[in-house]
């Protein structure tokens, strides 16, 4: 039987660098190689001496499937394919493969230029790594860190119902019951309307990509409903290559922002103007959307140091911040910090962490289970004593098995794989121009074809064609020997007519020149030389005919 | 999918909320739960009310509601699903025994009380260890529980006032039992000191028992009402706040609307009363709930028979029937699904410590964490 193997090589029963090994119909597959976030030494990396102790991995892997650009899976992509070494191919979507090394050279340039890190991959490397890179469409490869409710930019995740013999899925936040997007929106307007109304200034530091387009719809929309007046600013700069993508890939999104683009450029905003340096020190209210968001460098630090002294300023953090960053330390309460020139920085500003990541929670995985129908679940991403009643939930509801694997721990799978066999039309014309009955479940019918491992089932002669050969003939031959004095014609109409008594229907002909065919076998009478009376039957028949022949010898004796 | 008029009526309460609401979470569970229960300071149990197999959840709070001082950093707005396990029928009643992991459910069919263990830190599964016969075998309606708030574990449970038991849970021996003539439903129990409880029947007659004593116990009637056949529902001030039985309220509310205050020392007196705007949208009141706000002097909260919960201050109002207006209304489960669905509020609590801190829940399986903003107040 066949089977599928599953090793989580990070990420089983843990939380970062997802990568995860499969050896499915003989190929060996990496889906995923991320980062962990939390830690400085080797334990960052997924552990690739399962693999192999020494040496590179490009024999011992066919392909690497990246998910999606997040650090956690796709982190430690260069490191493994420069460093360690592989030389295969890498799929990913289209705007992965624009987004990936963007976010890489990022996190490249902060644990090297802020932490000093020396053991790291280099901008060279990630170049050199997005080269191995293959993009794909969509249907080809499903997206990583679903949630089942639509981004205001991106769409629902939505899947076939494709029967995998096993479905990998996070279940970090499966044992969460997330609030509502309105919510968190509620709670992000709420602050930054408090914020204007008193005067203060709000920066908002954001990646170039993603949540800083939803944002923006967000608060155009709450702008024009509440008639406010305070500016809104947005960076330029790399913003502006983010944009530049997601107008290239506007398919990849959701219908509402298609729709929208169509009517009017939705990425270009009534509301919000482009900024400009100068204006961080004008006086009274207003908004900014900065990069980089980690406030590490650039721009949305520089505006940082100019506000961090009003207590009546705030910035709002939307996502996760890396060790080693000013929004980092911000984050974890500092409200002293070291600056260039041994300068310190009173944070006097109020700091909110508000979190809009995209995982889905126990409804949308139950949810996904529900549509793809798969024959096994796999657990990936969390701890084992918080994943007991899921897997439970997950084996009652679908009565299907759930393995939850720690790093390095295998889990094997038998399938049964079913071949998908196409026919040729020309073969099938033929079957029908044969006539007799249609196939029906409860009397198949037979029929003889070539199985061409390449497409499709097609006639023999298709196929002898295909492959350039010629057709062989087979043909077998028997004497059988009669006494009867009746001439040789007379014997054979003798022959003729027992046979069309016995062989109801079977085609049996008699046929003028001097033969019966019953099917395809062909009978001859002849007289032997010594006794007249001696009759020898020819009985010729071609290679398939196998049943018949064995009947009518049997009737003819 | 566009359905941009839902979209806008969601629009203009949520705009209205960054005034009303300090806090606000909205949670969508898989199935819709009848119970809330209180199983710590921070966690709460839910469970199904289906008709087979359903899922008992113990859930925690999410940790932004309860930062002060470092709110801003925390980022955290979700429900946590720290235990779980399935039940074989559906769950009407849920109620925590204080100082253990175990909760005791009665599945409204019958008079028999499964008992469950929540579990701690090395498994995050709910497992049944065990149940509780009831008095009678009979019960429509299902039998109503109250835990007693003292170091053994028991339950008091029944449907009706003539099968109220008291049973001590670890052996499933029967303690006390309520003597009575009658064979009321009831619509709760509930302990209002270590000993004395009170059995609220459906018809507002209210029987108050010591469990110390074999005497009979008192029976108060339901106030005069308007309405003819009107069901009440009842709730006493009770707990830490009450150590005085005697200086104890009670409100009774019924299915017309009235709500009337009494003192648990002088019954026949009605201390003050009001007829609410209750709004019934539907005539099955399976659900409704009338409780008092433990850190709001008071206040009442009422649901059950809309899709809103309402606060009422009751400190306002006079001996005579007269209307009240609600001091706060959460529309937030209405205002969130479609207008013909007729979603009701199944269940609310307070928060034992924060004064407007209030979960709820409601018949399209939402699940709402809300601490209002008292308008009336200069706050």
């Amino acid at each position: 039987m066949p089977e599928i193997k599953v090793t989580p090589l990070g990420a089983g029963q843990d939380v970062g660098r997802s990568c995860i090994l499969v050896s499915i119909g003989g190929k060996n597959i990496m889906l995923d190689c991320g980062m962990h976030m939390g830690f400085n030494d080797d334990r960052r990396f997924p552990d690739f001496s399962y693999i192999t102790q020494n040496g590179r991995l490009t024999e011992f892997l066919d392909c690497v499937i990246i998910s999606h650009f997040h650090l956690d899976h796709c982190g430690a992509l260069p490191f493994m394919s420069e460093m360690v070494g592989y030389d295969g191919p890498i799929y990913m979507t289209h705007p992965t493969k624009a987004i990936c090394p963007i976010l890489l050279e990022d996190f490249r340039k902060i644990t090297v230029d802020k932490k000093g890190e020396t053991n790291f991959f280099t901008s060279q490397m990630i170049k050199d790594c997005m080269k191995k890179v293959v993009p794909l469409n969509l249907h080809q490869t499903v997206q990583g860190d679903y949630n089942m409710t639509p981004d205001r930019h991106l769409g629902a995740a939505w899947i076939d119902k494709c029967r995998p013999d096993m479905l990998i899925s996070e279940s970090t936040y499966a044992t969460t019951i997330r609030d509502s997007k309105r919510c968190r929106e509620r709670d992000f307007l709420k602050k930054v309307h408090e914020s204007i109304e008193r005067g203060g200034k709000v920066l908002i530091p954001v990646f170039a990509l993603g949540r800083a387009q939803e944002l923006c719809i967000l608060l155009e929309t709450f702008w024009e409903r509440m008639n406010l007046k305070a500016p809104i600013y947005f960076s330029t700069g790399l913003t502006e290559k983010a944009n530049h993508y997601y107008k290239l890939f506007i398919t990849w999104t959701n219908q509402k922002i298609r729709k929208t683009f169509v009517q009017r450029n939705m990425f270009e905003f009534k509301h919000i103007k482009p900024f400009d340096r100068s204006y961080a020190d004008n006086p009274g209210p207003m908004v900014v959307f900065a990069t980089p968001g980690m406030l590490h460098a650039g721009q949305s630090l520089q505006i940082f140091k100019k506000w961090a002294g009003n207590e009546k300023n705030m910035v709002i953090m939307p996502g996760y911040c890396v060790q080693g960053t000013i929004g980092h330390k911000i984050l974890n309460g500092q409200r002293k910090l070291e600056m260039e020139g041994r300068a310190t920085l009173d944070v006097k500003l109020q700091v909110e962490y508000m979190s809009f990541s995209a995982h889905a929670d126990a409804k949308g995985i139950m949810q996904l289970i529900r549509m793809a129908e798969p024959r096994n679940m796999l657990l990936v991403h969390g701890e084992a004593a918080k994943m007991e009643f899921l897997k439970g939930k997950i084996e009652q509801e679908f009565s299907i098995d759930c393995y939850m694997p720690a790093n390095g721990e295998t889990t094997t799978v038998t399938t049964n794989p079913s071949v998908p066999v196409d026919i040729s039309l020309n073969l099938l014309k033929r079957e029908m121009a044969l006539g007799g009955p249609l196939p029906d479940p409860k009397k198949p019918r037979a029929m003889h074809g070539t199985l061409i491992m390449k497409e499709n089932l097609v006639s023999s002669e298709q196929a002898l064609k295909e492959l350039g050969l010629n057709e062989h003939q087979l043909r077998f031959t028997c004497r059988v020997q009669l006494q009867d004095p009746h001439s040789d014609n007379d014997t054979l109409h003798r022959i003729y007519t027992h046979l069309k008594s016995v062989l109801k229907g079977y085609t049996i002909q008699h046929l003028p020149d001097g033969t019966v065919m019953v099917e395809s076998i062909v009978i001859k009478v002849s007289s032997s030389a010594e006794d007249a009376n001696t009759k020898v039957l020819l009985l010729s028949w071609s290679y398939q005919v196998k049943k018949t022949k064995h009947f009518s010898l049997s009737l003819l004796h | 999918m566009d359905e941009p008029e839902c979209d806008d009526v969601l629009d203009d309460w949520f705009i209205e909320s960054l005034k009303t609401y300090k806090d606000l979470y909205v949670y969508q569970l898989e199935c819709p739960t009848k119970v809330i229960e209180w199983t710590s300071g921070r966690t709460v149990c839910v469970a199904g009310y289906g008709s087979s197999k359903n899922e008992i959840l113990e859930l925690r709070l999410p940790p932004k509601l309860f930062a002060n001082e470092n709110k801003g950093l925390c980022a955290e707005r979700d429900f946590k699903v720290v235990h779980g396990g399935f039940t074989d029928g559906p769950v009407h009643c849920l109620k925590h025994v204080p100082g253990t992991r175990c909760v005791v459910s009665n599945d409204g069919r019958s008079s028999e009380l499964q008992v469950w263990e929540l579990g701690g830190e090395d498994s995050d599964v709910i497992r049944r260890t065990g149940s509780v016969a009831g008095r009678s075998v009979v019960s429509e309606g299902g039998s109503r529980i109250a835990a007693r708030l003292s170091s053994q574990p028991q339950v008091l449970h029944g449907a009706r006032s003539g099968d109220v038991q008291l049973t001590e849970l670890t052996s499933g021996q029967p303690l006390y039992k309520l003597e009575t003539d009658s064979a009321d439903p009831l619509s709760s129990l509930q302990f209002v000191t270590d000993a004395v409880f009170l059995a609220c029947c459906c018809n507002g007659n209210v029987y108050i028992a010591d469990t110390r004593t074999a005497a009979a116990p008192q029976l108060s009637p339901p106030p005069v009402s308007s309405g003819e056949s009107v069901l009440w529902w009842t709730d006493a001030s009770s707990g830490s706040s009450c150590l005085d039985p005697t200086s104890c309220r009670i409100v009774r509310l019924s299915s017309s609307g009235q709500a009337v205050i009494s003192d648990l020392r002088n019954q026949r007196e009605a201390a003050s009363q009001a007829q609410l705007d209750v709004q019934s949208h539907h005539c099955n009141l399976d659900d409704v709930t009338v409780s008092w706000a433990p850190a709001l002097d008071g206040c009442i909260a009422v649901s059950g028979f809309s899709g809103a919960v309402q606060i009422y201050n009751t400190s306002v109002w006079r001996t005579e029937l007269q209307e009240a207006q609600p001091l706060f209304q959460h529309r937030g489960h209405t205002v969130s699904s479609q207008p013909d669905d007729g979603v009701f509020v199944t269940s609310h609590v307070w928060h034992p410590e924060r004064p407007r801190t209030l979960l709820s829940a409601a018949s399209d399986g939402s699940v709402h964490v809300w601490d209002w903003v008292d308008q009336s107040a200069g706050s």
